[in-house]
């Protein structure tokens, strides 16, 4: 008549794939369904790494915390994800028509439950909300108990790290790049800046990210516990999490994490003069005739020197600010944590750094790169590397 | 018969080229929205595929990050301005004025000049391809990454100047709907009476008209600063780089609205018809739209948690996004509780509006996990957030596209469509979907950021980027269906009649394809779900099945007429834009164009007087 | 055959829910959006104020007494539109005339205004490029002037109608949607007016970095 029931008997042969319409076998199929879901959600839980850079991996109070709330937060949407979903699938097996159906009691709605189903979600979101601000609040600064807190400032630049430590210890100013020692059990705050476009300082096994943008001062802290770690110096990784130009994918960071007195060591040692073979010492006069207007190599930057080197870099000359090079030697890394120190990547990283890096701007602005190669003799290169690879 | 600023005769007829390019028939425009975003669809799905093929191993030397970064930028640009909104377009176009008994919209032309805007701006979003400039900052393209001495192509210019052409094309096409809704219902036809895909089209159409000037000013705003000088958000004139952030996440969140509220008001027309019983919870689920459009202010700056805000601003946005997610769950239990106590027929259709509502649970749930700020600061720009957009526009939106096409296609091709190659174009979306975005919470949560055009050996994310890339095959097979089955049902596909379905709208009283002037006689609306009290009427007064509305002598019915004035004002309105990438005085001619073509509209009466 | 003559009279006569013109619903809707963009530009003003690294600051430059005069005259437009659209009402064809005429002319002498101060304030050192004052000044001065020329360029086309006997009372509706640009064009002055020169036309150099 004016409606027909489910499907006439001409559109059913035409157009149903299922001629049963699902009618005949339908709980053992819906049954391996079920186990083929569960058999994924399961191994695809194994698939939370405990690797070095995972947040499910925290080796501290501000990334511990974060995670139990996300954990919180999943068991609350596994939760409302089975009752939900459940329901619907349900509701789909359920109420499917059988042949020659009815048309169905015509329901417009309910208020009682639309208001309950309204109601009741607002006062558990709210309450979720609430705990969610007083959590925030917390974390928000190192406990008020710790009776020293480390202050770095962190500088974002295309595409590396830059840490200033104003008093690593002593009263002693460090500046270091891509590599950020830290003692262990101590809060660290960090003042988070840039100098070109935003970035995002991330070690996801320690804290959530902040972002550093330019003409802001953010800031972020986190703490690396010894009851978290296994050996002691550790690493962890960090990487840049705002999209910031061709090579964010290759902006990483390290932040070793050591014993106080071994931190106290490091800090001691920084800035000596290194002992340079002759092959060094030539390589150091290659050095400062080269690449000293954007690289320093003995001791902290000053401030009006970086920033002279940013007012160059926008003016279009040939300079950039650029990692500070003091200690190389005693890094794990080169390039902003892409490759290990050693000659051969040395050597790979100065012949043709747009082979590594993609549009960095050292053989982007510094005059002895043509087209990208590096013009200077391979004896002269040789001395560099004599000499960087002395630095510690 | 020349106008009086034109050369050539205003055009008549419905055959032939000429006739598209000047119709301003709201289902012509429709279908030419339809077709246009779906070739966009392909094109994005594709710059999809580059990237999963680069990442599907690590340490690839596949794509470089220039190509990479390119192709992240305009897939998602694409998908949200030339793909998404388009084809919510479509459906406003092609739905609106049949569900509400009208004849076309409140002003045919304005709508016809939404479509052209929409194409070249389009095109000139594009127009950097073919110098390989396209833009590459990301599809929110934050600042100062944007300035010049970062990105000294002319890219972004593309992208600014693209989006802001069609941003002109969106507002143009949200004012004709906007009244159109307000203004042209049939008689009877109260606001809660008016279906509610057409509630859903006129939030979205509000939020488009007070959205899209915020993000228009930002676009001025950046290629003044990249052009003109200015230094609006350079850090070296003493601009913020986050007022853009502001600017774009006031326009941005807005924006996701109008994303989702379509395809959720065409879910809340398929649910019903194919559970043969209304919707449920009408008033609610109207009110939680009009909530939804309002909250939809208040939580932009959840996308800028990492930005250092501080504790006040991370805690108050934090409330409100929580809050957004009760109106959103009030509509998920509605519409369960419209399939509970049906008697569900699972047409294609009905797969893909059930498939939106499971996969929107999962992309609404991991949307609450984002609102917690702090749990947010390590899911922020990483894998997790692309497995959250994707589940909530892609399992939420597409699919919610998908079920209007399957539903409403028949009436427009007047076939049906294959049900066992729908079936199977479903199956092997939903599978294909999960396989590609489910691993991506994982991944991020394991500590891949997004936008990296390569991680390493060591990072161990090489088996779930593996099984994305997988999964990315899956759905490219499943569109191969699509375009099978809607190339052959459109030739030999089964006749539909005026109502395959057995569907309530007003829609279904006209025959299939509608005849030009959609009905012949404007109905009295009888209350809600108008056709199946019609129906319901006839069977107990005993008569037989109720055909589809008589077709009358078209020119008995005076519509408006065809216009070459749409196509010349938008072809005006994209060099002035155009021309700021080239020379100014293509600005300028531009403009004269445009000035011209406005003045001539303006003499144009709306039809013809030999149309009569 | 037929040339451009008044639009269609169903198109008046057509059947509207709300009783509204869909015309002139149009034009407040799009009002609306309107609302967002000056809101939005001045937002940029407002976040701006005290921000610039350098001068000239808002003192040097601003001129309130000259840009009350302008003010004032955009305000007297507004009263001859309202003259405009009465007298198209009552069918008083030299009145609408004059009247449309006036309030182009107004319009026109608040733009002559605009240049001239621009111009002065180019020559004290103002640019679009100097500092966040001089971008967001001009941005947001500049398109209002925009506004306004457009609106000027419509009321001409209109007076040119008036002079053709074409404006009437048939036809008022579209006078009352010009009327309708044009206040609002005139709201959005008074507003700038009062935030950039009474209030922020006082502003000298950097403000004092807040507490929060």
């Amino acid at each position: 008549m004016g409606f027909t029931p489910l499907g006439s008997a001409r559109r059913a042969a035409e157009f149903t794939s299922r001629e049963d319409g699902g009618a005949t076998n339908p709980p053992r199929s819906r049954f391996i369904k079920f186990l083929a879901i569960s058999a994924v959600l399961l191994v695809l839980t194994v698939a939370c790494s405990q690797g070095d850079r995972s947040t499910w991996n925290p080796a501290g109070p501000v990334a511990g915390q974060q995670l139990q709330m996300f954990n919180v937060l999943v068991w609350i949407m596994v939760v409302t994800f089975v009752l939900v979903e459940g329901v619907l699938v349900y509701a789909a097996i359920r109420f499917r028509a059988r042949p020659g159906q009815e048309r169905p009691p015509q329901v417009h709605g309910n208020m009682p439950l639309e208001i309950a189903w309204t109601v009741i979600p607002t006062i558990l979101i709210m309450a979720l909300g609430i705990w969610s601000v007083i959590e925030l609040w917390q974390l928000d600064k190192p406990p008020a108990s710790a009776d020293y807190v480390l202050e770095v400032t962190a500088t974002g630049h295309q595409w590396w790290f830059e840490f200033e430590y104003a008093d690593a210890g002593g009263g002693k100013t460090i500046t270091t790049a891509n590599e950020l020692r830290v003692p262990v059990d101590t809060p660290v705050w960090v003042w988070l800046e840039s100098d070109d476009v935003i970035h995002s300082f991330w070690i996801p096994r320690l804290a959530g990210k902040v972002d550093m943008i330019p003409t802001h001062r953010n800031r972020l802290w986190f703490q690396a516990d010894s009851n978290e770690i296994e050996t002691l110096p550790a690493t962890f990784l960090g990487q840049c999490a705002e999209f910031c130009g061709l090579s964010h994918a290759l902006m990483k960071f390290e932040v070793t994490v050591m014993e106080q007195d071994d931190y106290d060591a490091w800090v001691a040692s920084y800035g000596q003069k290194p002992s340079l073979s002759a092959k060094g010492e030539q390589g150091q006069k290659v050095f400062n005739a080269n690449c000293s207007s954007c690289h320093t190599t003995s001791g902290p930057d000053a401030a009006a020197l970086v920033d002279g080197r940013v007012a160059g870099f926008l003016a279009g000359g040939n300079i950039a600010p650029a990692p500070n090079l003091t200690d190389l030697a005693t890094r794990q890394k080169i390039a902003a944590g892409i490759l290990d120190l050693n000659e051969d990547n040395l050597r790979d990283w100065l012949k043709n750094p747009n082979d590594i890096k993609p549009g960095n701007w050292m053989s982007a602005r510094a005059p002895f790169y043509k087209d990208g190669e590096n013009t200077l003799s391979d004896e002269d290169i040789s001395a560099v590397i004599e000499y960087l690879i002395s630095l510690k | 018969m020349a106008t009086l600023t034109g050369v050539l005769a205003r055009p008549s007829g419905y055959t032939g080229v000429w006739s598209w390019i000047t119709t301003v028939d709201h289902k012509r425009i429709g279908i030419l929205y339809g077709f246009t975003a779906f070739a966009m669809l392909l094109i994005a799905g594709l710059e999809a595929g580059v990237m999963r093929s680069q990442l599907a191993t690590a340490d690839s030397e596949l794509i470089g990050p220039g190509v990479f970064n390119q192709m992240f930028t305009m897939h998602a640009t694409a998908m949200v301005f030339n793909v998404i909104m388009p084809l919510s377009a479509s459906f406003f176009n092609l739905i609106v004025p049949l569900a509400i008994g009208a004849r076309d919209v409140a002003f045919p032309r304005l709508n016809a000049l939404s479509y052209w805007l929409f194409l070249f701006g389009t095109l000139l979003l594009h127009a950097g391809f073919l110098q390989n400039q396209a833009p590459d900052a990301g599809w929110f393209s934050y600042a100062s990454l944007t300035e010049k001495p970062y990105s000294a192509n002319a890219g972004l210019d593309f992208w600014a100047l693209g989006l802001l052409v069609l941003g002109t094309s969106s507002v143009a096409a949200a004012l004709n709907f906007t009244v159109t809704i307000i203004n042209m219902r049939a008689p009877g036809m109260g606001l809660m009476r008016m279906p509610l895909f057409i509630w859903m089209t006129l939030i979205t159409s509000i939020l488009l008209i007070l959205a899209f000037p915020v993000i228009t000013v930002g676009l001025i705003e950046l290629t003044m600063d990249r052009n003109f000088g200015t230094h609006f958000f350079m850090p070296q004139g003493g601009g913020d780089p986050l007022l853009w952030q502001h600017l774009f996440w006031v326009f941005g969140h807005p924006e996701v609205y109008i994303l989702i509220l379509p395809p959720m008001g065409v879910v809340s027309e398929v649910l019903p018809a194919f559970s043969r019983k209304p919707l449920f919870g009408y008033p609610f689920m109207v009110f939680s739209g009009i909530v939804i459009g309002i909250m939809s202010w208040a939580v932009w700056s959840h996308h800028m948690f990492t930005t250092g805000l501080g504790p006040v601003a991370n805690s108050v946005f934090t409330i409100t996004t929580m809050l957004i997610a009760v109106p959103t769950g009030v509509k998920i239990f509605n519409w369960i509780g419209t399939m509970w106590g049906g008697a569900i027929e699972f047409k294609t259709s009905m797969l893909f509006a059930v498939g939106f509502i499971a996969l929107f649970i999962i992309g609404g749930l991991s949307g609450v996990s984002h609102a917690v700020a702090p749990a947010d600061s390590q899911q922020q720009d990483t894998y997790y957030i692309v497995a959250h957009i994707h589940y909530v526009l892609f399992g939420g939106s597409l699919f919610g596209i998908f079920a209007g096409i399957y539903y409403w296609g028949p009436k427009f091709t007047g076939k049906m469509f294959g049900e066992g190659l729908g079936k199977l174009h479903f199956w092997l979306m939903f599978i294909g979907m999960n396989v590609t975005f489910f691993p991506m919470h994982f991944v991020g949560m394991n500590g891949m950021p997004r936008r990296v055009y390569t991680y390493s050996a060591e990072s161990g994310f090489q088996l779930l980027n593996s099984l994305s890339s997988l999964g990315y095959i899956i759905l490219f097979f499943a569109f191969v269906v699509f375009i099978i089955n809607f190339l052959r049902s459109s030739k030999n596909g089964a006749e539909a009649g005026n109502d395959p379905w057995d569907a309530p709208g007003l829609e279904w009283s006209i025959s299939s394809p509608p005849p030009a002037y959609n009905f012949a006689k404007i109905p009295q609306v009888l209350g809600r779900d108008h056709f199946w009290i019609v129906k319901e009427l006839a069977r107990e007064a005993g008569q037989g099945p109720v055909q589809a509305e008589a077709h009358v002598d078209e020119r008995t019915i005076h519509m408006p007429s065809p216009s070459y004035w749409p196509i010349i004002i938008a072809f005006g309105v994209t060099w002035i834009a155009g021309g700021i990438l080239t020379h100014y005085a293509l600005s300028f001619i531009g403009g004269l164009i445009a000035f011209v073509g406005v003045v001539g509209w303006g003499n144009e009466p709306a039809s013809a007087q030999s149309d009569h | 055959m037929a040339h451009a003559v008044e639009p269609a009279p169903h198109a008046e006569e057509e059947y509207t829910t709300t009783g509204l013109n869909h015309r002139k619903l149009l034009m407040w809707v799009f009002l609306g959006s309107d609302c967002m963009f000056f809101g939005t530009l001045i937002a940029t003003y407002m976040v701006y104020r005290g921000q610039s690294l350098n001068g000239p600051y808002p003192i040097d430059i601003i001129n309130v007494p000259v840009t009350t005069i302008s003010t004032f005259v955009l305000l007297c437009s507004s009263f001859a539109m309202v003259q405009a659209l009465a007298a198209t009402n009552r069918d008083d064809q030299k009145a609408i005339r004059i009247w449309l005429l006036a309030t182009a002319f107004l319009g026109a002498i608040f733009i002559g205004f605009q240049i001239v101060e621009f111009n002065a304030f180019k020559n004290e050192g103002l640019t679009l490029g100097v500092n966040l004052f001089g971008a967001s000044f001009f941005t947001l001065t500049g398109f209002h002037g925009a506004h306004v020329t457009l609106g000027v360029i419509w009321l001409l086309g209109m007076a040119v109608l008036a002079f053709k006997g074409r404006v009437g009372p048939a036809t008022a509706l579209d006078v009352e949607i010009l009327g309708l640009y044009w206040h609002f064009v005139d709201i959005v002055w008074i507003i700038i007016f009062t935030l950039l020169y009474l209030i922020g036309g006082f502003d000298t150099g950097p403000l004092p970095p807040s507490g929060g």
